[in-house]
């Protein structure tokens, strides 16, 4: 399916050159200039020496930075789970919507992400909060249900005790989702908008139920949306540190708080840079296995 | 393209017309929305602290509104997203496109750098940026608006548009290539064969590209901290520095005027784009 | 079916092309208006936030001609980081004690011509000098203030019960799950020295392990680390008893008085803010009269009345009214006086020890 380049150069040029080219200049440059930190040493307080020392990534492997890494691995699991259940039926609603109610969906999933992160997860505490709307609103019916079993002769329940919905690691879990939901609705919108009916349709007739139906049928032919979901909701939420940092407890220290401490409080650069890109070697390692069992999936099928 | 499935009963596609599915959609938007809501009536209290509703004022929008520098670093915030996007949107289409269509030697290492801005976490691209633009690649100080914008713009784009590259690269996987095939064989041009065959059937994925770009680049905060100089700050630095020290609903205020003005701002497009599309389909 | 295609055919990229439009437009018209602000003689502030009078910056624009481009951040940590490849374009920052120190250290801040600040003779006479900048060379002072325990009496177990000691905060399990302690590495190692009875610097490194460990055993009694926000943490109900600044504490409990604080008695750290000048100022000119007019008693005693931290400046404190001046919140009585020291700062090594010390109670 795949035409070599040597077929359309000049198509191949026109197109490949810009993104490439500024990826190389803007991105990869600045990312080299980081790498090689990780194989130096601070000399005094404002200077790295390039020694081409590996203490620094063997100071990453150290087991107390794996388990923080590993914690993190769970969290950002769990997030993006979340989103899947709760994006694809959103993402198939509105893929599946009329035409003037679909844009209008679409605006809406999206509009919350264009407030301020920061403002959202302080909205989101005096949501979750023990005097949040949360709270307010099971004490309402708490002492409802305590005043209705009064009323039929029982034993009332006892006082009120505010759930601790913040400063855990689940407030995490719920900010993350909360953050990221978007980035899973998009791709699989995406991928499911003007999808073949005609295949879902004449499965419908064929007397399989619905859920058979997503299941046989939607998801296989979304699964590149899928896919992409996946990734640009795991790997961010991999990487968050205000979310963890605002809505967290003490048990809740994920990996870009480390990482950032490094670059901040601690002053060591080179430290910082290693566990980055710690991070991003295992996360790297992680894709290429993904891919590669793709494509081996591919060439089977 | 009219659904055939228009009858009274709502049709087995039609899930927005079935309840499981309005409740999930619903339930996600008050789960969306209510802390927003929260935030939009909270700007309306009287007090510093904005902890406990202590009465009903608009002065912290009086406030917002002539504080210049909560302004400047709005505008500064939508520049920025604006160029961003445009420029996100073309590199990430067309780098989706070449990893679609081509074979070529080191495309694996392509593919692979082009997943990396999305791995990298951001406070390691934010030190990278500073460095890169403190001695590597200086940019000028002291120019002119809205030029001095150029460094975070560019590490926004950088940042943003390999998004965009992997929802319209998901997009394309669906593209059958016998119309391209027969575009060329009826004689267009590559260029045509691209504008009119491949661009339509991109759409749904470049607008979702779009969307989240705007997003990305509005809402950051880690890369735009260290590359932001002192006549350069965006919305989310300011709102940052004022946070940590103090929640007064002036935040509070700010950001509902973003809300509304955003809204209005889409309320307007999509009521033009209307009119436009009506007076297409008359002609 | 054109009509309500909003998002199919060439209608979305226009969409995409008018939304575009209008913040473009927009955004010209406040970037106008910002040019036409823009004086020919600008100083670039960069301070904390909420950390100014009202009329602090307008009054110097009158007062001088020069007119101030103010901008915040949020911890010394960022300043620092922020400033670490070169000065993008800061006039005058505000720096904390052990900061003024780190910085200087790493050549980032001009040295003062004090010539240039006559209002320094505003200054009490144990601000002339500092321990962490030896003769002012970098730094004049603009506030100081002490860390405490703040907290909320009717969750107390007593009416008269005041928490007095460090030990309810960080060896206790009286008040578990309703402490909330700061989260920064160096202040918390430091208080937790401080409460066993050994000064806030030059800890020895047997003590760094017992004060892991007593943390480690902690942890599951405190809700939170704060940075900052401890103040809003107690007045929300989130926390009956907080480690926190201050003129934190005195802002809250004008709005809530059933807020109270205390120092306590093994004594405290001390921090002082200051403002400085770092290397490549683009108007360090401008950046001196500034600093010279933060320093003058009227202005001082502007910024004083909005923030309610202690000012240095006995010009301006003698303007304010009786009960800032009495306050013993903002400003502590010298027997508490006599228990606060400054945090030093010690060397990178020593922070780095500090923050992996932090790293390891965070994830036990």
């Amino acid at each position: 399916m795949e035409q070599s380049w040597k077929q359309a150069k000049a198509a191949f040029a026109a197109i490949a050159v810009p993104p490439v080219a500024w990826l190389v200049l803007f991105f990869l440059v600045p990312l080299a200039v980081i790498w090689a930190y990780t194989f130096g040493e601070n000399v005094g307080p404002t200077t790295i020496d390039f020694t081409g020392t590996f203490a620094n990534y063997a100071r990453a492997l150290e087991p107390l930075y794996l388990d923080i890494f590993g914690k993190s691995l769970i969290i950002a699991g769990l997030t993006t789970l979340l989103c899947l259940i709760v994006g694809f039926p959103v993402a198939l609603a509105i893929a599946f919507a009329g035409p003037k109610l679909k844009s209008w969906l679409l605006l809406a999933i999206m509009l919350p992400f264009w407030t301020n992160l920061l403002i959202r997860t302080f909205a989101l505490i005096a949501v979750l909060r023990e005097q949040g709307y949360v709270n307010f609103a099971l004490e309402w019916l708490w002492n409802n249900a305590s005043g209705f079993m009064t009323l039929i002769g029982l034993q009332p329940l006892g006082d009120y005790e505010p759930l601790t919905l913040l400063y855990n690691n689940t407030a995490v879990v719920v900010g993350l989702v909360y953050v990221h939901l978007p980035f899973m609705v998009l791709p699989l919108y995406s991928a499911l908008d003007r999808m073949d009916r005609s295949l879902m349709e004449a499965s419908l007739d064929l007397g399989a139920g619905h859920m058979r139906t997503i299941w046989s049928v939607v998801v296989p032919l979304a699964a590149p949306g899928i896919a992409s979901g996946i990734l640009i909701t795991f790997i961010p939420a991999l990487g968050a540190y205000l979310t963890p940092d605002l809505l967290g407890g003490t048990d809740s220290q994920m990996i870009a708080n480390v990482i950032e401490r490094q670059f901040k409080r601690a002053n060591d650069w080179p430290f910082g840079a290693a566990l980055s890109f710690l991070l991003m070697y295992l996360t790297f390692i992680a894709i290429a296995a993904q891919a590669f069992i793709q494509r081996k999936a591919e060439r089977r099928g | 393209m009219a659904s055939p499935f228009k009858r009274e009963k709502p049709g087995p596609l039609e899930y927005m017309r079935q309840w499981p599915l309005r409740l999930i959609v619903g339930g996600t938007l008050v789960f969306l929305y209510l802390p927003l809501i929260t935030l939009m009536v909270f700007s309306f209290n009287d007090s510093r602290r904005n902890i406990v509703w202590q009465g009903f004022t608009f002065k912290y929008y009086e406030k917002a509104l002539t504080n210049d520098s909560l302004i400047q670093a709005f505008v500064n915030s939508l520049t920025i997203a604006f160029f961003c996007t445009i420029i996100s949107v073309i590199l990430g289409a067309l780098a989706a496109v070449m990893l679609w269509r081509f074979r070529f030697p080191g495309k694996t290492a392509v593919e692979g750098s082009m997943a990396l801005p999305i791995v990298v976490p951001e406070i390691c691209m934010g030190v990278a940026m500073l460095v890169f633009f403190a001695r590597v690649f200086p940019w000028p100080t002291g120019l002119p608006w809205p030029l001095n914008l150029g460094a975070i713009t560019i590490a926004h784009i950088s940042f943003a548009f390999p998004f965009v590259a992997t929802v319209v690269r998901a997009r394309l996987s669906s593209f059958n290539r016998e119309l391209e095939e027969a575009a060329k064989d009826l004689g267009a041009s590559e260029w045509r064969t691209f504008w009119d065959v491949l661009v339509p059937h991109m759409k749904p994925g470049l607008i979702a590209g779009a969307l989240l770009a705007f997003t990305l680049s509005l809402d950051d905060f880690v890369i735009t901290f260290f590359t932001a100089g002192p006549d350069t700050v965006t919305f989310p630095v300011k709102v940052y520095s004022m946070l940590r020290f103090a929640v007064t609903p002036e935040v509070n205020a700010a950001s509902t005027i973003l809300i509304v003005v955003t809204v209005v701002l889409t309320a307007v497009g999509l009521h033009l784009q209307n009119q436009n599309n009506s007076k297409e389909s008359k002609a | 079916m054109a009509k309500g295609k909003y998002l199919k055919g060439a209608s979305r990229r226009s969409l995409l092309k008018q939304f575009g439009a209008a913040a473009v437009g927009i955004s010209f018209a406040g970037g106008l208006a910002g040019c036409s602000r823009a004086s020919s003689r600008t100083v670039n502030f960069h301070n904390w936030a909420t950390y100014i009078g009202p009329t602090t910056l307008d009054d110097f624009q009158e007062a001088t001609g020069i007119s101030v481009n103010y901008t915040n951040f949020a911890s010394n940590d960022e300043l620092f980081a922020a400033l670490r490849a070169g000065n993008p374009g800061y006039d005058v920052i505000v720096p904390s004690n052990e900061y003024v120190t780190r910085m200087a250290d790493a050549q980032m801040l001009m040295e003062l011509d004090h010539s240039l600040i006559p209002n320094k003779a505003n200054l009490l006479p144990e601000f002339l000098d500092a321990g962490f900048d030896p003769g002012r060379r970098y730094s004049m002072p603009y506030t100081w203030l002490v860390v405490g325990v703040g907290y909320r009496k009717s969750r107390m177990p007593s009416p008269t019960f005041v928490p007095d000691s460090w030990r309810y905060l960080l060896d206790s399990n009286q008040f578990t799950g309703r402490i909330a302690v700061l989260g920064d590495s160096a202040d918390l190692i430091r208080l937790s020295a401080k409460y066993k009875g050994h000064s806030v610097n030059g800890v020895p490194d047997a003590m760094l392990s017992e004060i892991e460990q007593m943390l480690i055993r902690q942890k599951p009694h405190i809700k939170a680390f704060h940075e900052d926000d401890g103040q809003d943490l107690l007045l929300s109900g989130e926390v009956d008893i907080v480690m926190e600044y201050n003129g934190d504490i005195a802002q809250s409990i004008r709005d809530d008085a059933d807020i109270a604080w205390v120092i306590p008695s093994e004594g405290t750290l001390q921090n002082q803010d200051c403002l400085c000048i770092p290397n490549q100022a683009p108007h360090p000119e401008d950046a001196h009269a500034f600093i010279n007019y933060l320093l003058d008693g009227q202005a001082g005693a502007g910024i004083a009345e909005e923030i309610q931290y202690a000012t240095p400046n006995s010009a301006a404190r003698d303007l304010m009214p009786e009960d800032y001046k009495s306050n013993t919140i903002v400003y502590p009585t010298p027997a508490e006086l006599a228990r606060c020291e400054y945090g030093a700062f010690e060397g990178d090594e020593k922070a780095r020890l500090y923050e992996e010390i932090f790293t390891r109670i965070s994830a036990a």
